[in-house]
């Protein structure tokens, strides 16, 4: 150990040296690993007013992880049917969400790597960049306008002669899945459009040649080689769409609320930090169950993942 | 200037591995001086422990004089030619050459100077607002060569710099060098594992093999008179055969194998033969004679399995009795046609001081 | 027509139908801004206008949150950059049995929710202020610091992964080279190293930025009492909704679409050098032919030019005819509201009156009024006042002269059949008699 300090300097000089291990460690520690503990052991404690904060009073119990299933002492449910199905609707729909994405992208992913060429393919890669650098709200109120109920969609819908009725997108939930699948999008695409890209042709044309109907050649070549495209772009979608919070708060009926939402109402509105903290830790256990599930299932190691 | 350089009880080790064992060696001033050897040998680990990227595990480092522990890369007078030569591709030509001068802190003018002076040795005149990515192997080359001289090393290290060229502008090279290094007269330490490199440009070789200097001779001395069996079977071809010796006589050792008595000269290597020993017996390709009932020390029979027209050579294989090898023998094309056929039975034979008996061990791999 | 050609048909649909999906929202947003209705949408067209964008620069809250997140943007670029440079170079020199932990720990805040690591800077410094008893003006309490942080935790993994890339095909003798040169190792690094790593400085900067100009999730969190361009924008949307804010976007799409082309340029640029160096490596060119490394590319003049130039244009078309637009969509408006008051008139008439007798001219009145008060239902249906109520937002205090049961009524119209009942009345209840 010492004899690897040793080498360290050596290797980098005093100066560079000294850089590098000052702003890795602030990095790691003082931004990445101390603030998720202090969150940990904060979701521990009892919600007291910030005067009290590290005294007595502010002592450990498991209570903000209990609301989440039985709900308040004062209730008469039994379990808190409205987190529960709000978290239970949140991780779904982002599932659902993921699926959609992956179904989107794949042939559009196809088709830029190895149907389209030259110039075209080139321009449209570099346009689906454009709506990724829009912002996220912005993207979202898109999405509102379209779907209010004097948005295009409706008009269209009407004016044609299927809907007599404005149809009240937002209400039932359309617009904000519609608006999440949008959101994320393009982090689905470009992993598997990489990971398809790097297939050589010849393998394709291989199999083609050997008699494979087009279906089982995606199947049995171009989709176990993107493997590792489409698990990324999966883990990127779907932490993001249930970790999202602008398009819910826009997109959003009044009856679909978001886990998310949740979190930033015992924040910012019920002042429960403790709690918000607990369904933080929740959120975040999740999602990291999920990731771990993700690679379990398709034999992937991080390092595919983030790339 | 030019300086000695002096590696003294040097062990280098990494974890249980061991790069270097036990090396001494003494590399004196303005001298062509080359390690020979497989890859892998260790040889670049040495001259890494001498330019200063790594420390030896035990043992100094001498240049001058004067003793390197501690010292870096960057405060010891050494100048590394790099096996891909690492030139820096986003400088000029000119740049690159005078970087040692810029970070030594010389103003422009005298940068360019300098640079200008060194393209001029090395035949590149008024390439020096080139980009790197714009020049032909053989002139990266020579491009690196300069900007190591800049430096103004007492010691010049080159690690296998012509590896990466092909055969004909390696060739050429080589003399180029040496004239280089006859010009600056500083000390140059070559390591590579081409044994046509070695023997041609330098003054003296190390032949290294596992970690351990094998032998530190000059070229001629290292292909007729090798100290160990890796040496006699990795410089130059040569034909073995296994044995025991029964009798030392003065400098020739009588050793039984399988294909009979052979006489051949001893090796003066540290482990010395002595009788009852295993031993090698080799005997190069170009030694070896068709016997015609002539006179010679030693006589074997073998059946000749193939024969191959080289040009000047004539290449003949055997098989030979009462050993597992076969053998080889090399003889000049004088316009005769060979008047022996493939299967034929022949006796070949070899002078007990054109052959050379090392004690067993190690061989270098085919 | 062979199952190949149906094949190619439905791919390439299918395609350009991702792309409309794409596009399509960001399109009709775009538009939006230059209508001059109050509520942003395209259909009905009103009147082609800039106001929306006059209307945002005079926002002083947009422009304060703008100003915030700039500076925001920056401390991050300053602080991630760092980070993630010190974090790449540092990957490949921690031990083996240690690296996939640390990789792993500094790729995670990309994984981590937003949301998740905005509450965490904010206890993390809370509880930090505390134990050094700061006060809750210091710096532990401060939006733009707790901020910066925040969004520089998981941003410099993004950096970090640019460098990492990047250093990828760094041929790391050169700094041994260097060194042996007697360069001292800052000077490798300042010399060597940092020319090397420039572009992928330059864009894990601009990455930077802009992940941290868009970020929202973490931001919400961190930014307490402050604001900036998204949480403006968020509080914006969710107040209710218009035009204006349609008008920023399409100044950041527009933004983003010139940062593009510029990219695209700029590499292209990179790739015919390379080529070039190729050629001359091999005898095949003397001399390099691009004089104008360092002037301006004639594309990216190009490009400036026209944008200037239609910019231009839409502004004068936007504001010239502008009033005389509004005052005829304003007249247009009211004729059509008393139109129908009128016909409301005359179908409580009608209906009285189709009992006992038909009267010859409302045939004709019906046919002839069925396109044109159809356009113009619709369009009074559209008006902003009646719009808010609809949208659901709670601005219900300027209902003002329209009574109740005008809206319910425009709300039925809007259905085509509804219209054409409503037209023709008079002659359905003719044949039904």
């Amino acid at each position: 150990m010492v004899r690897y300090w040793q080498d360290f300097f050596r290797k980098n000089g005093p100066t560079l040296a000294l850089y590098l291990l000052i702003s890795v460690t602030c990095w790691m520690l003082l931004m990445i690993v101390l603030p998720q503990l202090f969150m940990l052991d904060f979701s521990f404690r009892t919600n007291v007013p910030p005067p009290q904060w590290g005294t007595e009073a502010h002592g450990y119990t498991l209570e903000h992880y209990q609301y989440m299933i039985y709900g308040s002492a004062q209730s008469t449910d039994s379990y808190n049917f409205v987190d529960l199905s709000v978290f239970g609707r949140t991780i779904l729909t982002a599932v659902f969400v993921t699926l959609i994405d992956v179904a989107l992208c794949y042939p559009v992913a196809y088709y830029l790597a190895h149907v389209a060429h030259g110039g075209w393919a080139r321009l449209m890669v570099m346009a689906l960049i454009i709506p990724f650098w829009v912002n996220e709200l912005l993207r979202a109120f898109a999405f509102k306008i379209m779907f209010g109920s004097t948005g295009i969609i409706n008009n269209f819908l009407v004016g044609i002669g299927i809907l007599d009725q404005p149809f009240d997108f937002i209400r039932n939930g359309v617009a904000l899945y519609s608006g999440l699948s949008y959101a994320y999008i393009l982090l689905m695409i470009f992993p598997i459009y990489n990971a398809v890209e790097s297939l050589d042709k010849n393998q394709i044309e291989a199999a083609r040649d050997l008699g494979s109907p087009w279906w089982r050649i995606h199947w049995r070549v171009v989709i176990p080689h993107a493997k590792p495209g489409i698990t990324s772009g999966c883990t990127m979608v779907f932490m993001l769409t249930a970790g999202a919070l602008a398009a819910p708060q826009i997109l959003g009926g009044p009856s679909s609320l978001w886990f998310t939402q949740i979190i930033y109402q015992a924040f910012n509105q019920a002042g429960n930090w403790a709690r918000g903290s607990a369904y933080g830790i929740i959120l975040l256990a999740t999602c990291l169950i999920f990731v771990l599930l993700v690679m379990k299932i398709f034999k992937i190691k991080l390092g595919e993942i983030a790339r | 200037m030019s300086a000695d350089v002096k590696l003294d009880q040097v062990w280098i080790r990494f974890g249980e591995f061991v790069a270097a064992r036990d090396v001494n060696i003494h590399i004196k001033e303005g001298e062509f001086f080359s390690f020979l050897g497989p890859s892998g040998c260790g040889k670049t680990t040495l001259l890494r422990a001498v330019s200063g990227f790594s420390e030896p595990s035990e043992g100094k480092v001498l240049i001058g004089g004067q003793d390197m522990a501690g010292i870096g890369p960057n405060k010891r007078p050494t100048a590394l030619i790099f096996q891909n030569l690492a030139l820096f591709p986003l400088m000029m030509v000119w740049e690159n050459i005078a970087f040692a001068l810029e970070v030594k802190g010389v103003g422009l003018a005298e940068r360019r100077k300098r640079a200008d002076e060194l393209l001029e040795l090395i035949a590149l005149p008024d390439q020096g607002e080139k980009m790197v990515s714009e020049l032909s192997g053989g002139q990266k080359q020579r491009v690196a060569i300069a900007r190591a001289l800049a430096a103004e090393p007492d010691v010049l290290l080159l690690d296998e710099p012509l590896s990466a060229l092909d055969l004909k502008l390696r060739q050429h090279m080589r003399t180029e060098l040496r004239a280089i290094q006859q010009r600056v007269g500083i000390t140059f330490i070559y390591i590579t594992h081409d044994q046509g490199e070695a023997l041609t440009m330098s003054d003296h070789v190390a032949v290294m093999s596992q970690g351990v200097i094998e032998q530190v001779a000059d070229g001629n001395t290292i292909y007729d008179q090798p100290d160990t069996a890796f040496v006699a079977s990795f410089v130059g071809e040569n034909n073995m055969f296994e044995g025991k010796v029964s009798e030392i006589s003065g400098d020739y050792a009588i050793v039984d194998t399988g294909s009979g008595q052979m006489r051949a000269r001893k090796s003066k290597g540290k482990e010395q033969l002595s009788p009852g020993d295993q031993a090698f017996v080799f005997i190069r390709p170009e030694s070896l004679k068709f016997a015609n009932g002539s006179d010679f020390d030693n006589r074997i029979k073998a059946k000749i399995l193939q024969q191959e027209f080289e040009g000047s050579f004539w290449q003949v294989f055997f098989d030979v009795e009462g050993s597992n090898r076969s053998a080889k023998l090399s003889t000049v094309n004088d316009g005769t046609t060979l008047a022996h056929q493939v299967d034929d039975q022949v006796e070949l034979g070899f002078n007990a001081n054109t052959a050379i008996a090392t004690p067993a061990g190690d061989l270098a791999a085919e | 027509m062979t199952s190949d050609h149906i094949r190619k048909f439905f791919t390439i649909s299918f395609v350009l139908g991702f792309f409309a999906y794409l596009f399509g929202p960001l399109i009709i947003m775009s538009l939006t801004a230059f209508n001059s209705s109050a509520f942003p949408r395209i259909t009905p067209w009103e009147c082609f206008s800039v106001e929306w964008f006059q209307f945002l620069s005079q926002d002083a809250k947009l422009i304060e949150g703008l100003q915030n997140s700039i500076f925001i943007g920056l401390g991050v670029v300053a602080l991630a950059v760092p980070l993630g440079l010190s974090g790449a170079l540092m990957l490949t020199q921690v031990q083996e049995r240690v690296r996939p932990w640390y990789y792993t720990i500094t790729i995670a805040p990309i994984l981590v929710p937003g949301v998740v690591l905005g509450i965490s800077t904010l206890l993390f410094w809370d509880r930090v202020g505390t134990m050094f008893g700061a006060s809750r003006e210091s710096i532990f309490y401060n939006g733009f610091f707790l901020t910066i942080v925040g969004q520089a935790t998981f941003i410099s993994a993004y950096t970090m992964l640019v460098f990492i890339s990047r250093l990828q095909r760094f041929d790391r003798v050169q700094e041994e080279a260097a060194l042996d040169l007697g360069a001292t190792h800052v000077q490798t690094f300042r010399r060597i190293l940092l020319p090397f790593l420039k572009p992928a400085i330059a864009s894990a900067a601009v990455l930077a930025f802009l992940a941290s100009f868009e970020n929202y999730n973490t931001t919400v969190f961190t930014i307490i009492s402050e604001s900036t361009l998204t949480t403006f924008l968020a509080a914006k949307v969710r107040h209710g909704i218009n035009p204006s804010i349609s008008a920023l976007a399409v100044v950041i799409v527009a933004l983003t679409l010139f940062g593009a082309v510029l990219h695209e340029v700029y590499q292209r640029r990179e790739l015919a050098a390379e080529k070039e160096s190729a050629k001359i490596a091999k005898g095949e060119q003397t001399k390099r032919r691009t004089t104008n490394r360092f002037i301006l590319d004639p594309a990216v003049i190009l490009i400036f030019l026209v944008t200037t130039a239609g910019l231009g244009t839409a502004y004068f078309a936007g504001t010239m005819g502008l009033d005389e637009c509004k005052a005829q969509v304003k007249a247009e408006r009211a004729r059509v509201v008393q139109e129908r008051v009128k016909k409301r008139e005359q179908k409580t008439m009608f209906q009285e009156a189709g009992r006992q007798a038909l009267t010859p001219g409302d045939t004709e009145d019906g046919a002839k009024g069925k396109p044109a008060p159809g356009t113009s239902n619709f369009q009074g249906l559209f008006s902003p006042d009646n719009l808010e109520e609809q949208a659901g937002t709670k601005n219900q205090g300027q209902a003002e002269d329209k009574p109740r049961a005008g809206t319910e009524q425009f709300q039925s119209i809007f259905a085509p059949k509804n219209l054409e009942e409503q037209a023709g009345g008079g002659s359905e209840e003719q044949k039904k008699e």
